[in-house]
């Protein structure tokens, strides 16, 4: 009995550590290749590779202006939309590279949601809210908008505090409650990928945890990256965390290394707070 | 100093906090060892007044520990330490309970000497003053390795105990045979026996530190592991 206890306790503790520079196919979720972005002439991404594993949280940290926005943009082409923008190398989306001209960045965008800073709901119901990327997929029948409606709003936990007043604006709602309407509205369309953009830190405390909650819950089904300057939410959610700095990916592990023995000096002094 | 890099952090306030509780431990190793040498000292000599300010003396080691475990709550409260930082709390939170139980053994040491005064039991006290010596030499340069943080000193060390312990096996052969040669003696040796247990246990304890001062450093846990295992650790 108590052998059988340690050869499960060893198990843990080896399926604990992945091998992010060796992932199985099945196992990953994207694959960035040699990832060079500049604006203009200014180059803010240098040769980015690595593998995203699916339905595990993907962190990635660094200082202001590092490139971790930049890189989590790269994921669903919104960099496309800044003028003056070049980018070279791959982003692997299920083995295909969606920087490939055949890909139709909608349908894209369709299968990697994105959730950003600042709540933005918009100026309609928050039933209305919820089943927009539906209506625009041309689905109106009431019936199953209404079933996606409360999966997607169970799934982002605010259903039982919203399900009372579905038809009110939701603008009505705090600003915790907003960043997960806008959660479940990116979870109607049923992504693969969820981009996650500092998405607490406009919100107070408590709000924070809910969503922190709520994003362990979420790699159940998605394969979730964020992006976020608070270090100790990094470690609290995410199964790996990548350290960015200028440009560069300078350490990328699974989490409980980086917070605990870091291999790179420069992630060392980052997360101890000697950055600077 | 190089592997110290305590006073870079952004807040001055943390660099400080962590300077201090690392003083703090500084100051618990240098009572810890004055503490030993007393008791030695008292044993050697039979000096049961200095054997009772030993005795005397552990609750300020109990004292230190309790004050320092309390700042590093603080600290892993307010701070969040992470990497080195964690590293270093975690390192002291366990040195100071391995001084602490050094301390304790100093206790034990300093209650044989007492006892020993009024059974007169030089002859047998003499093979351990030896091997007292050894353990004084060995923690000094333990608490020496830690305020330096130095992780192959700290490995040279560690493999040290393993003369201690060939020390405690030849006092113990030698007690058996006091004890088979006049079976009255039993009680006596007995406590000779006891002491000669506590020095060598204070080996272990720096055997210990070291491993924390090896796990600082190289963030390595090389608890229980081999030599050969240890040696790459610390080479890597």
């Amino acid at each position: 009995m108590v052998e059988q206890m340690i050869s499960i306790d060893t198990q843990a503790i080896n399926t604990d550590a992945r091998d992010l520079s060796n992932l199985a196919p099945a196992e990953t979720a994207l694959e960035i290749r040699n990832l060079d972005l500049k604006y203009g002439d200014k180059q803010a991404l240098f040769d980015v590779s690595m593998l995203i594993p699916k339905n595990q949280v993907t962190a990635f940290i660094g200082p202001s202006g590092c490139g971790k926005s930049t890189l989590l943009r790269c994921i669903n082409r919104m960099n496309d939309l800044v003028d003056h923008c070049h980018i070279t190398g791959e982003i692997l989306l299920q083995g295909q590279n969606i920087y490939d001209k055949s890909v139709d960045v909608a349908a894209l965008r369709r299968n990697v949601g994105m959730v950003f800073q600042r709540p933005n709901p918009f100026p309609k119901s928050i039933y209305e809210n919820v089943v927009y990327g539906l209506r625009l997929q041309g689905i109106n029948d009431r019936r199953k908008l209404d079933e996606a409606c409360e999966r997607s709003l169970r799934g982002a936990a605010i259903w039982d505090e919203v399900k009372d007043r579905l038809h009110d604006n939701a603008f009505g709602l705090s600003g915790g409650q907003q960043q997960r309407l806008v959660i479940a509205r990116a979870i109607a369309i049923e992504p693969e990928v969820l981009l996650l953009d500092e998405p607490t830190s406009a919100l107070d405390p408590i709000s924070t945890l809910t969503i922190e909650e709520l994003i362990s819950e979420l790699k159940a089904k998605y394969t979730v990256v964020i992006v976020t300057h608070n270090m100790q939410q990094a470690a609290r959610v995410s199964d790996q965390t990548a350290f960015m700095y200028m440009g560069e990916l300078v350490e990328y592990a699974d989490t409980n290394t980086i917070f605990t023995t870091p291999k790179e000096r420069r992630t060392e002094d980052y997360i101890t707070g000697r950055y600077g | 100093m190089e592997n110290m890099n305590l006073n870079k952090h952004i807040s001055g306030q943390f660099s400080a906090e962590l300077e201090d509780i690392r003083n703090r431990v500084l100051a618990m190793g240098g009572l810890v060892e004055r503490q030993l040498e007393q008791a030695l000292d008292a044993l050697g000599s039979l000096d049961a007044e200095l054997a009772q300010k030993v005795i005397e003396g552990d609750h300020k080691v109990n004292g230190m520990e309790v004050a320092i475990d309390e700042e590093c709550t603080r600290i892993i409260a307010k701070r969040q330490p992470a990497a080195s930082d964690l590293r270093l709390i975690i390192a002291i939170t366990k040195t100071i309970a391995d001084l602490e139980r050094i301390g304790d053994s100093c206790v034990r040491i300093a209650k044989a000497a007492v006892e020993k005064r009024a059974n007169n039991q030089r002859p047998l006290l003499v093979s351990i003053e030896n091997m007292g010596r050894h353990a004084t030499r060995t923690l000094h340069n333990t608490l020496d390795t830690l305020a330096r943080m130095d992780a192959e000193a700290a490995f040279e060390l560690h493999k040290q105990d393993a003369v201690l312990d060939k020390e405690y096996e030849g006092i113990i052969r030698q007690l058996m045979t006091y004890m088979m040669e006049d079976p009255r003696s039993i009680p006596e040796v007995l406590d000779v026996l006891w002491a000669a247990r506590a020095v060598e246990r204070v080996g272990d304890r720096c055997k210990n530190i070291c491993e924390y001062v090896i796990y600082y450093v190289k963030g390595k846990d090389v608890r229980h592991t081999s030599y050969e295992d240890m040696e790459k650790d610390i080479r890597d």
